[in-house]
């Protein structure tokens, strides 16, 4: 991306002078984005189908039993079902055919397509993510910048030390410890799954559990539901904030050194103010792209924090399918994914210029 | 000071909210099952899910066998824990020719399929042309056999050669009998070329169309899997009107049966983690899987393993004593390949011993100077057991013999891979039957079948005893004699096969104190979820 420059306010960084038209530039902008973004996805998919190739396994091993295994018959009609006994180019352009019409297949593990459980795992893992990175966001740019402010000082230490912590330490761990105390010891959370087995999951609108519920007026479901959610969420944002922190910690220090802060203090402009107009928004920037980064990573899949708390999400979904070596779902999984990452770079970048003003689009 | 009405109500609807979440919070204690700990009619089962489907012509995994069972009635059954003999189910009665290749069943009258039409004969040979037609996992058990009615209420089962274990097969919920005309309306078909034409997996995954005591009420495959009464049962109602099958980590099935309130099961603690259950849960177990290594008979493979001395003084090496310490509660040293559970398994006084100076005195003969061997086993926890753990012990003891074991952990997937192309010198795995017919092992594991094969043990290669030994199983007809059979045989196995037995382990349902019929089961469906009521 290319930045330019309207206001000569030190520390922005000068490429160009020339002022674009904002909405021609934005759109041939996003027009760019779609055509590389349709080609990242075709990579994925040839990227994907080598890799499952060439990754030692076989989707018959391991989808049948063993004595199905020892019948000829039985491996060929698994064969036959799933194109397996077509040439692997075949079987390339046939998907690439299908998804072209927006058909991603069927999923050899589920019996599903996999358009309808992607449907139904990422909002579930969406449900996760959203609370985990609001939260995250609150606490992790609030401690990292006073972290910042405090440089040096005991309170900086130990958030330096704690965040250490935090990266350092295993999500199953953590998880582990989290139900033992909270679950097990203090009985103030469910221990897994997304409701108590004596409620039924609300009516469908948008596959997150709290959301349908309060849509359908069932209030204890949702109140279950939430409840479900506190300590995977805690874990993800314990795990988050750890991150985060870091990042806004350091991001702040740098913009804290620049001449034109120290130029507005020496004005004699108060703290808040600065703090509010210089500080908080060049100090923001880099943190944007981490915070994006991260909420993509969490939509991509939690899979040991969901495999501990029981949480049917696209993590566990991802890694059930790569054990099984099942292709049609590891695909589509990967475009998701890809899309995800996709779309949180491009809402990173207009972010930019929201949060900066001196930096546009071109 | 005064207080305005908008603070006033701000802060009655902040003591609301704690209110309710200190109440809720309480109930949040439990596993979310039965926290009332009485009236509720819900029973939890904790399990770490292994399920693809519910189809029954498709099924083949414990958590779809333990659901199909309730929810499709087969010809005959087994009651509780028992799996050495059959007991009617939709069959009332059997007969079975001399030859034991024709078996007769007798319908029971009155059955209805959960909405509410009548069960025939027609819907019995309907689903078992559909299981052998599909060609999926389960339908190797049927594929030698066919399927006819001669009246409404009498089927008749042939199979091409002698088997007296025709009714334990038609015991397993992949014989499950399905409404056929529901299940052709949504793409079932029992035609030969089911394999290919069959589209009713999806529509099966979702709605059940048997007769069991339960009916299916949803179905997510990663998460749980619901089911209620059905009103159409012919036979006693469950205690329990829904049963919710739940997919959870091994560890939270610990914490969470630990916290139990009531009316709750967990499937998958097993071995070390039974230690500090407390007393008030029940526990009940079955040996039921066996550890095994396997050698290559194959000198182009390997040299060292394909060498009988070689083999037999890796046997002597071995502690099975220290290894069925590392399983925890529950096991036991290995004897033969048919797990304690199943008709036909060794008496516990015929268990390996380990004798080191034998080890090294056989290693001489052999004229082998530490020898050096690839030891592959798949790196996955199996039952609460790390596998990486038992393969290091079995290469300690190995070590003490003069022998050096090369541990290759691998993917289960690879491992499985590598396992069929036969050129593994050495490896590790678990085995489970996938029905309570120990005899099967005979066409996997003898001499020049295809499971020995994959460890290059021809016949050529195999002692004429075992090969005899196994033929004599499958001539045998009278089961109890067909179970003595199959022990001679795996004396055998054990003097002059490629298999090495270290251990088998238990099976385990542990249930809250208030559950009766409980009882974990070989059969594949681990515990009749029907049969459970509380006491």
């Amino acid at each position: 991306m290319t930045t330019t420059v309207d206001d000569a306010e030190p520390g922005a960084v000068t490429t160009t002078v020339s002022r674009p038209r904002p909405r021609r530039a934005l759109l041939v902008f996003l027009l760019k984005r779609v055509a590389i973004t349709a080609g990242l996805l075709l990579g994925v998919t040839i990227v994907t189908f080598g890799l499952v190739t060439v990754v030692p396994g076989d989707p018959v091993t391991a989808n049948l039993s063993d004595q199905a295994l020892n019948d000829p018959a039985a491996v060929a009609a698994f064969q036959e079902k799933w194109g397996l006994d077509q040439p692997l180019y075949v079987q390339y352009f046939q998907y690439l055919g299908n998804l072209l019409t927006g058909d991603l297949g069927i999923s050899q593990q589920t019996g599903r397509t996999v358009a309808d459980d992607l449907f139904q795992y990422v909002p579930a893992t969406m449900e996760l993510a959203i609370p985990t990175m609001v939260l995250a966001l609150l606490i992790g740019t609030g401690i990292g910048m006073l972290a910042a402010v405090r440089n040096g000082r005991v309170t900086d230490q130990l958030i330096r030390v704690g965040a250490l912590l935090g990266l350092s330490t295993p999500p199953f761990w953590l998880s582990l410890v989290v139900l033992y105390v909270f679950f097990y010891q203090l009985g103030l959370a469910p221990s897994g799954g997304r409701l108590s087995t004596d409620f039924s999951p609300p009516p469908t609108k948008t596959g997150m559990y709290t959301v349908d519920a309060a849509l359908a007026g069932q209030w204890d479901v949702a109140w279950d539901a939430a409840q479900h959610l506190i300590l995977p969420v805690l874990v993800l944002t314990s795990l988050t904030v750890a991150m985060l922190v870091r990042f806004v910690r350091s991001s702040m220090l740098e913009v804290l050194q620049q001449d034109y802060i120290r130029a507005a203090y020496a004005k004699g402009l108060p703290a808040r103010v600065v703090f509010r107009r210089h500080l908080l928004r060049a100090g923001l920037v880099p943190v944007i792209t981490v915070s994006g980064l991260a909420f993509a990573s969490l939509l991509s899949g939690t899979v040991l924090v969901e495999n501990i708390f029981g949480w049917p999400g696209l993590g566990q979904y991802a890694y059930r399918s790569a054990t099984a070596l099942d292709l049609p779902a590891i695909l589509g999984v990967s475009l998701f994914v890809a899309l995800v990452y996709t779309l949180v770079n491009l809402t990173v970048d207009l972010l930019y210029g929201l949060i900066d003003p001196r930096i546009r689009l071109s | 000071m005064s207080v305005s009405p908008r603070r006033l109500r701000v802060g009655a609807i902040a003591l609301a909210a704690l209110a309710i979440a200190s109440s809720t919070a309480c109930s949040a204690g439990g596993s979310g099952g039965n926290g009332d700990g009485g009236s509720a009619k819900t029973l939890t089962v904790n399990t770490s899910f292994v399920l693809k489907t519910l189809d029954p012509g498709r099924i083949y995994e414990a958590t779809g066998l333990t659901a199909v069972h309730s929810l499709y009635d087969t010809l005959l059954t087994f009651e509780g824990s028992d799996v050495s003999k059959p007991v009617p189910a939709l069959a009332e009665s059997f007969e079975a020719s001399p030859d034991a290749k024709t078996f007769t069943f007798k319908l029971r009258e009155g059955v209805k399929f959960s909405d509410g039409t009548a069960l025939t004969a027609d819907d019995v040979v309907f689903s078992l042309n559909r299981l052998k037609n599909v060609k999926a996992s389960p339908a190797v058990m049927v594929s030698g056999l066919t399927f006819a009615k001669t009246d409404e209420r009498t089927v008749v089962v042939t199979s091409a050669t002698a088997d007296p274990n025709i009714p334990v097969v038609l015991a397993m919920p992949s014989t499950g009998v399905v409404n056929s005309k529901v299940a052709k309306e949504h793409g079932a078909t029992d035609a030969a070329d089911a394999a290919k034409s069959d589209t009713a997996q999806q529509y099966l995954d979702t709605n059940s169309v048997g007769s069991g005591p339960y009916v299916l009420k949803s179905y997510d495959p990663s998460a749980q899997v619901v089911l209620e009464t059905n009103p159409n049962y012919w036979g006693d109602k469950p205690e329990f009107s829904r049963v919710v099958l739940r997919n959870m980590d091994v560890q939270t099935q610990k914490l969470t049966m630990q916290r139990a309130g009531g009316s709750e099961i967990a499937l998958d603690i097993s071995g070390k983690l039974l230690e500090g259950l407390p007393g008030s849960l029940k526990t009940s177990a079955m040996q039921d899987t066996v550890y095994f290594l396997f050698l290559n008979a194959d000198p182009a493979v390997s040299p060292v393993s394909s060498n009988a001395k070689f083999n037999q003084a890796l046997r002597a090496a071995i502690d099975y004593e220290g290894i069925a310490g590392l399983y925890g509660k529950g096991a036991a040293p290995g004897a033969g390949l048919v797990a304690p559970a199943y008709p036909g398994a060794l008496p516990a006084e015929e268990q390996s011993k380990r004798d080191v100076a034998k080890a090294k005195a056989l290693l001489t003969e052999a004229g082998l100077t530490n020898p050096t061997v690839k030891f592959n086993y798949p790196a996955i926890t199996y039952k609460g057991v790390d596998l990486g753990t038992v393969a290091t012990k079995v290469q300690g003891d190995a070590a003490e013999a003069g022998i050096k074991l090369e541990l290759t952990p691998q993917p289960l997937t690879t491992f499985l891979d590598e396992m069929r192309t036969g050129k593994m010198a050495l490896g590790f795995t678990p085995q489970s039957l996938n029905y309570p017919v120990a005899d099967s092992l005979i066409n996997n594991m003898s001499p020049g079948q295809a499971t020995a094969l994959r460890s290059g043990w021809t016949v050529e290669r195999a002692d004429p005893a075992v090969v005899a030994a196994g033929k004599k199983v499958t001539e045998t007809l009278d089961l109890a004699a067909r179970a003595a059979a199959m022990q001679e045989w795996q004396r055998a196995m054990n003097a002059a096969s490629p298999y090495v037995v270290l251990a088998s382990n238990s099976s385990t349902v542990v249930a809250s104190g208030d559950l009766t019929g409980t009882d974990y089961t070989a059969a594949g469906w681990q515990v009749d979820l029907a049969a459970v009521g509380r006491g």
